[in-house]
């Protein structure tokens, strides 16, 4: 006898949304020791890795430094405007 | 100024009377405007220390300001308070005053700083990495500024 009482499939929508991307975008004021600092410092990043993204967004002008849900990013991107660094939230695929 | 040195936990440097006079007083002013600020865009150096969080979005970022922006802005000014305190001493010496401050005091530091610089660079219509600024006293106190938070990120490592 076939099954017609089948449990319909529930789409998990937060995980299936796209994730977001915090960016921190270059400024001509945050000294590069500074921003790499910041990156250590809070996001946890070793020193190569935030000299890295330090650096990209010192010649690129921005760098994406987390991915995630819409209000993980929300609260970097006030940590960040804590800091004094230029920071924004977009979409990943945006 | 004697730049920042680590003494065990603890970050000290020296600062001469006007030096920690000008430090008071540049944090009081951006503790000031941003006490005192308004959300609506007009002031160039509001908007860059608390910038719209969605590029692309005025309304998100509407939203996002909503929720966060009274909270950052104390915090701003408590900051402010933090380096004002710190030298108040060495302000109202008579010769240069060493300065120590612990690792939470450092923290304070490092965010007034820029906060000022962030004001400073505003004001001077420092908008690229190539921009010197059109006022070459403001300039060399913004440059003096990035040196003092520079020896002091150095020295936290």
């Amino acid at each position: 006898m076939p099954e017609v009482l089948e449990r319909p499939e529930t789409i998990e929508s937060t995980a299936l949304d796209s994730p977001w991307t915090t960016i921190v975008w270059n400024d001509p004021v945050n000294l590069m020791t500074y921003v790499s600092w910041v990156f250590r410092s809070y996001f946890g990043f070793s020193k190569a890795e935030a000299e890295r993204r330090m650096l990209q967004v010192h010649t690129e002008g921005r760098a994406v430094v987390a991915t995630g849900p819409r209000e993980e990013m929300e609260r970097h991107v006030e940590a960040m405007h804590d800091f004094g660094l230029w920071a924004t939230l977009s979409r990943a695929d945006a | 100024m004697k730049a920042f040195r680590r003494r065990g936990t603890s970050f000290r440097a020296e600062f001469e009377p006007a030096e920690a006079s000008m430090l008071a007083s540049l944090a009081g002013q951006v503790a000031e405007l941003v006490g005192t600020r308004t959300d609506d865009g007009a002031d160039p150096a509001v908007v860059r220390l608390l910038p719209d969080a969605y590029p692309d979005d005025p309304e998100a970022s509407r939203e996002f300001r909503r929720f966060t922006a009274d909270g950052l802005a104390e915090r701003k000014i408590a900051n402010a308070g933090v380096l004002a305190a710190s030298v108040a001493d060495a302000a109202g010496a008579t010769s240069a005053t060493k300065v120590t401050i612990d690792a939470q005091t450092a923290q304070a530091w490092l965010r007034a700083l820029t906060d000022i610089r962030l004001t400073l660079a505003a004001r001077l219509g420092i908008e690229q990495d190539e921009d010197l600024g059109d006022d070459p006293l403001l300039r060399d106190l913004y440059d003096w500024l990035g040196f003092v938070q520079g020896s002091l990120v150095e020295v936290m490592g």
